[in-house]
């Protein structure tokens, strides 16, 4: 009899003792990190009460040619310092709570431009101010050094929006104090807004935040001296805190520690039965100047602007289509892009029913090329032994860049900078992907 | 007539009660790491790649790092410019660009593209190839051989 009950005790213990792991570990997870469908697609931190704890921390990123860059960056408080902030994804509608903790050497604060009602520490979040009527931060900040702040507002209309430092602005967004905030329609979250039109493939949801670093100005700030933003220039150019050729890496690659987000769209041509869907490329500009994005390729219809549905009064489909999209400072537009097989060519049954062009019309410039050696997408030709080709399965590469040149360059070194490729892949996709 | 009650747990069960606690603290931080820790592809960033002192001599470069990228489809080859002549004219060698070889299978890649050639290489600085990378030829996590002009660089770790 004692044994059973030793027995059984021992058992209720062992459940207790599984059950509050189970407990501690879900309170050990709070927001967490939702994985990518694809390597590069969007990565949300969501949380079940939408209350997210970032930390604004110092750290370094690397750029392609070697250089490594001291930045400032929000991360989430139970991990380290990164570029950019977290992708924070909510519910139209819902109440979102964002703490803000500071180690840097300055106040800092986050502005959420887009959404409103927005408090701090429990008041209006507004401008801060010296007796004097100086304005010292857009919005109620952490001291430096340990310093915190809680903003909390309701998720707004559906789009995408930044989220970046109200303080000492054109330094400290510079510096790197920037994220994404997606806001998804309550009820579809496979929209990119209120229009059913809207809809788009969540397995090719991708965000491109834009910027640009002027490594003189951050190393100024690491040393502690005065800088002078009015008159920096930018040398480097980024989607998703990464420059070519780093844009085409996973996320999280090894390589990259602050660098978590990867930039290249990976589809495969539009079906009406097996790939109705679209991807969704969310566009925000952190920068100071026009970042003209340009997809060689395709089109991409623009259905969302700085949250905003693209529709008329009475509901009129306002969306357009672009080639270029022209992402201004401050502004985010969410594209919707497919890829579609119109002649169906196929060396068999459809041919091409013209030479194909000659080679140096397939290039990238010079002797290089994405082209498959075929114009049939999923087949592989012959190239010429001087023409050198990026190409595993007869997939087609389109490049898509900042069509400002130098925006596509490493310290003006070409190619790097704000410059990515879409993949698309043969229906059946690649062997090996 | 046996009877199965259920009863308080005797003193002599505290002692493990409380390091089943301290385990279950344990337990869970190590849950929290393992899920929230990001799971980066390619291994460990501090991979060292290897050096060849003729190899550097003959190309000017020290080769970097080798990436799969692309999803899958593409690698970078990274290297940094230790003679700017030399590097130039390595970069410029076009029809002849460094092949990469899979040690573990039979595979290997030689189509290198971008970066452009024609830069002014400086030294100290980091340039790069990209490369197709056919049927998956070079996987993550494998090591490979980087030759160039009769000269080979073995066990490079690919990211």
């Amino acid at each position: 009899m004692r044994n059973l009950t030793h027995h059984l005790a021992q058992r209720r213990y062992a459940a207790a003792l599984v059950a509050g792991t189970l407990a501690l570990g879900s309170l050990t997870l709070g927001a967490r990190a939702e994985a990518a469908p694809t390597s590069e697609g969007l990565e949300c931190l969501t949380d079940a009460h939408n209350t997210f704890s970032l930390t604004a921390r110092d750290g370094y990123v690397s750029t392609p040619d070697g250089n490594s860059i001291y930045m400032w960056g929000y991360g989430p408080s139970s991990g380290s310092f990164q570029l950019p902030g977290p992708v924070l994804c909510v519910t139209a509608g819902t109440h979102v709570r964002v703490i803000l903790h500071n180690t840097l050497v300055e106040p800092t604060s986050i502005v959420f431009p887009g959404q409103s009602g927005v408090t701090a520490d429990g008041k209006p979040a507004q401008p801060q101010l010296t007796d004097t009527g100086s304005m010292t931060s857009l919005t109620q900040s952490a001291d430096a050094t340990g310093g915190s702040v809680t903003y909390e507002f309701t998720a707004g209309s559906p789009g995408t929006y930044l989220y970046e430092s109200g303080t000492d602005v054109a330094k400290q967004v510079q510096m790197g104090l920037y994220g994404a905030l997606v806001v998804r329609p309550a009820g579809h979250p496979a929209q990119a807004n209120d229009r059913s039109d809207s809809a788009f493939d969540p397995d090719h949801e991708y965000v491109f935040l834009l910027s640009e670093v002027d490594p003189d100005l951050h190393l100024g700030v690491e040393r502690g001296d005065p800088v002078d933003v009015a008159h920096s220039t930018a040398r480097y150019f980024m989607i998703n805190g990464r420059s070519m050729p780093d844009t085409l890496a996973p996320n999280h690659a090894s390589w990259l520690p602050n660098q978590p987000y990867g930039a290249m769209v990976h589809i495969k041509p539009y079906d009406a039965q097996t790939n109705p869907h679209p991807a969704l490329i969310r566009y925000l500009n952190a920068g100071s100047v026009n970042y003209p994005f340009h997809p060689h390729g395709s089109d991409e219809r623009v259905v969302t602007q700085d949250g905003s549905a693209l529709a008329g009064s009475g509901g009129q489909d306002l969306s357009y289509l672009k080639y270029d999209l022209d992402v201004e400072p401050g502004q985010s537009l969410d594209a919707l892009m497919d890829w579609r097989d119109v002649e169906q060519w196929d060396p068999a049954t459809n041919p091409i029913p013209t030479q194909l062009p000659a080679i140096q019309d397939q290039l990238l410039v010079g002797p290089d090329t994405w082209f498959s050696e075929s114009g049939y997408l999923g087949k592989k030709g012959s190239l010429p032994t001087n023409i050198t080709a990026n190409n595993e399965c007869g997939e087609y590469y389109h490049v898509a860049h900042s069509h400002a040149l130098q925006q596509a360059t490493n310290y003006g070194a070409t190619f790097g900078g704000m410059m990515t490729v879409f993949r698309i892949d043969p229906p059946a996709g690649c062997p090996t992907s | 007539m046996p009877v199965t009650t259920f009863t308080a747990p005797s003193t002599n069960l505290r002692p493990r009660l409380l390091l089943n606690c301290g385990l279950a603290v344990v337990l869970a931080l190590v849950l929290g790491y393992v899920l929230l820790r990001p799971h980066g592809p390619g291994g460990s960033a501090g991979a060292a790649v290897p050096q060849s002192t003729q190899l550097e001599s003959r190309t000017g470069v020290r080769f970097s790092r080798v990436a799969v990228v692309g999803d899958g489809g593409l690698v970078t080859l990274s290297y940094v410019v230790l003679d700017a002549e030399k590097a130039s004219a390595f970069q410029a060698d076009r029809e002849h660009p460094p092949r990469l070889a899979s040690e573990a299978r039979h595979g290997g890649t030689q189509r290198a593209s971008i970066m452009r050639a024609g830069h002014q290489m400086r030294a100290g600085q980091t340039y790069y190839f990209v490369y197709e990378n056919t049927g998956g030829a070079i996987e993550s996590g494998e090591q490979v051989t980087i030759s160039y002009d009769g000269l080979s660089l073995e066990h490079v770790p690919v990211l």
